[in-house]
């Protein structure tokens, strides 16, 4: 198993060592800092794969810190926080944050997230294939196709590209806004209920269950999340 | 009429000398310019004496027969006749003029302490300070008495405590002027009051009652001074209320944030701990232990996972209390909300299967997506706190012609039959010593989230234990059709 590394900054010593044995009995790696500026140390120190950030550290804001990250760094950011408002989650993802997780978790949903993330960076081949593979579902952007269970589906344009949009970053929360512009254009940016109907429209086309839906997850407030 | 006599004569000492060279018309001219420069001077009174007395001196040193008051030749007596009548219309008009330019000087004083009274005015920060004001003004330049009274409701009170409140029939015109909207005059014993209104309508906020002892000061000719005075007032009055209700918004808004930012930070506060907790339990629940210790951190982990939900619902409760709760309302398919209610919830269903029906041709639904998710988290956990171990629970949708019907019900438990009602209360909960956890909050949240909505909430035991909420219909907005499919 390759060995992938995280890096987890959080001020509460309790919450790092019970992060970090949940996700050294996964087999990776962690380093761990409790301030942002030891964290920042650390990044350029180690090639890390992905960083967990709390948001209330002693020594910044965790959003402000993020901004600056994301000048230098393209590594995946999943926020594990206690603020649960989802003006304060879009804030962190707007800032570069790839998914938000509220304090308390279940172990299991934060290594999902953390694999889910993991999974992104080498699926950089994949998407020069132009083909993705999920449940029993695969998509081929070149020829523009969808099949579920080996059968054609048929897509609307608008649909093909919500779905494109949403299978560029699988596993990053992508806030109304974000998806609304990339898929409608910026006149829309405010017009959610568009994009709530086309991704009920993939739900009822892509998933076994459109009410529980598996696939096109809801982040409710906040946006949309492919989990593959 | 010493200005008459002194013109006269005068006019009389400079003709005489002249008196057998000049007409007596021409020395009538002279008497003209006396009665004109009387008129000017001394107003109407004057003028006609000195017009009276011009004409019999005129008639008397100059008119022959000389010292005599017969007018020989009778075309003096139109000379006599014309000056008379010319000195009249002058003593007229100069005192015309005389009286306008009286009223043109009492208007500029007038207009100048109402000025004065609008600058102080707009100085004034209190109800009191504009009385005060309004009052020493209106003893200085009108020498009456004034007071300010405002409007409580139903009831009429001076705005300075311990001034005596009206009574009588004083207090019956504020009324009657506060009902509509007009000027009130009346007599109380030897006091004459003028009750104006604040504004010409009704319910004004207030009026001010003058009061004098001299009925002149009632006159038509000061009630459009009186009138400006009270606009004046009123003008300040209503700057005093804007003023204030400025500085509760601003206050509300400061309070409101401090709230926030404390249940913001006791919320940060309550769930750290809280996760460390739950992480423990849950890493040990996953380790290799006894069956009997294995147990028991399971049971931390859900105790924990309890206490979690119940801090939210303390915190939420707290929130949706503290002021007016803003819905971010829009309009969405209702099997979102619920499937990410269901994923919320995550391994808390894990005993109870969900199953969900709904309509096939279930229209949007215009609501606050994050209280809908709490509602619909909040009835699922307790259906599944209440349900039989291993039982479903199902959440069902149904419309009718103006609502949509959304319940959670769960098998084989049923609400107390008598307490259907009081299920919603605050800190009500089914069972009073149950064993089962919670503070019944969690239906009281549902309560206040769905009729800030607009909607109702009801419990009942017809199939399984259920509880129904309600949310308007209306009409969605038009997506654009897209029908072209690649």
């Amino acid at each position: 198993m390759n060995e992938q590394t995280i890096l987890l900054i959080e001020d509460e010593a309790q919450i790092r060592r019970l992060v970090r044995t949940a996700m050294e009995e996964e087999g990776y790696r962690v380093r761990e800092s409790g301030t942002l500026k030891e964290g920042l140390a650390q990044l350029h120190a180690d090639a890390v794969h992905l960083l967990i950030l709390d948001l209330g550290l002693p020594d910044g804001d965790g959003i402000a810190f993020l901004r600056e990250l994301r000048t230098q760094f393209s590594l995946p950011v999943l926020v594990l926080s206690a603020r649960s408002a989802e003006g304060e989650k879009i804030r962190a993802l707007d800032a570069g944050a790839d998914d938000y997780l509220t304090k308390p978790y279940y172990t299991g949903e934060l290594l999902a997230r953390v694999r889910a993330q993991l999974r992104r960076a080498p699926q950089e081949s994949a998407t020069a294939e132009n083909r993705f593979h999920f449940g029993d579902i695969e998509v081929n952007l070149a020829q523009r196709s969808v099949t579920r269970k080996g059968i054609a589906v048929r897509l609307t344009p608008i649909e093909f590209r919500l779905l494109c949009a949403m299978l560029v970053e699988p596993g990053k929360v992508l806030t109304y806004r974000h998806l609304l512009s990339a898929v409608w254009g910026k006149a829309f940016v405010e017009s959610n209920h568009y994009l709530r109907i086309y991704v009920s429209h993939l739900r009822q086309k892509l998933e076994d269950d459109p009410a529980q839906p598996r696939f096109f997850v809801t982040e409710t407030g906040v946006g949309y999340r492919l989990d593959i | 009429m010493l200005w008459a006599v002194i013109a006269c004569v005068i006019a009389t000492l400079l003709a005489w000398p002249w008196r057998d060279f000049l007409d007596p018309a021409n020395t009538a001219m002279l008497y003209l310019l006396a009665v004109a420069v009387v008129a000017a001077r001394a107003g109407k009174g004057a003028a006609i004496a000195a017009a009276l007395l011009g004409t019999a001196l005129l008639d008397f040193f100059f008119i022959q027969p000389r010292f005599t008051f017969t007018v020989g030749d009778v075309q003096y007596a139109v000379t006599l006749a014309v000056m008379f009548a010319v000195a009249l219309i002058i003593g007229n008009l100069t005192q015309g003029l005389q009286r306008e330019k009286e009223a043109a000087l009492e208007r500029e004083r007038q207009s100048g302490a109402l000025y004065q009274l609008a600058s102080q005015l707009a100085g004034a920060l209190t109800l009191a300070q504009i009385d005060e004001m309004t009052r020493r003004f209106l003893h200085e330049t009108q020498s009456c008495h004034s007071l300010l009274l405002m409007r409580h409701g139903e009831e009429v009170s001076p705005v300075i405590s311990g001034q005596t409140p009206l009574s009588g029939k004083p207090y019956y015109a504020v009324k009657t002027s506060l009902q509509q909207g007009a000027a009130q005059a009346t007599l109380d014993g030897a006091l004459h009051w003028l009750i104006l209104p604040l504004h010409d309508m009704p319910q004004a906020r207030g009026v001010l009652a003058l009061s004098f002892y001299d009925v002149g000061l009632l006159g038509n000719e000061r009630r459009p001074l009186f009138k400006a005075i009270a606009a004046l007032v009123a003008t300040s009055v209503e700057r005093l209320y804007f003023v204030e209700i400025a500085q509760q918004a601003q206050l509300q808004m400061t309070d409101e944030c401090l709230r926030s930012s404390i249940l913001s930070a006791l919320s940060h506060d309550i769930r750290t701990p809280l996760t460390v907790l739950y992480g423990m339990a849950d890493t040990l629940a996953q380790s290799a232990l006894p069956p009997a210790l294995h147990e028991m951190a399971d049971a931390m982990r859900q105790q924990t996972f309890r206490l979690n939900s119940m801090a939210s619902n303390l915190l939420d409760m707290a929130k949706l209390r503290a002021g007016d709760i803003r819905l971010k309302l829009e309009w969405q398919p209702v099997e979102e909300v619920i499937g990410a209610s269901i994923k919320l919830l995550g391994p808390a269903l894990a005993q109870h299967p969900v199953s969900v029906v709904l309509p096939a041709d279930m229209p949007l639904l215009r609501f606050d997506a994050v209280l809908m998710e709490r509602v619909l988290c909040n009835l699922l956990e307790n259906a599944a706190k209440y349900a039989a171990p291993g039982s479903s629970i199902r959440i069902e949708v149904r419309t009718d012609q103006k609502f949509a019907h959304l319940s959670v019900c769960n098998d084989g438990s049923q609400f107390p039959i008598d307490r259907l009602e009081g299920l919603f209360e605050l800190f009500e909960r089914g069972d009073i010593e149950s064993n089962v956890p919670g503070v019944g909050l969690g239906l009281a949240i549902c309560r206040s989230i769905v009729s800030a909505h607009g909607g109702s909430i009801y419990a009942d035991n017809n199939e399984g234990a259920c509880v129904t909420f309600t949310l308007t219909l209306g009409e969605p907005p038009v997506i654009e059709p897209e029908d072209e499919y690649e």
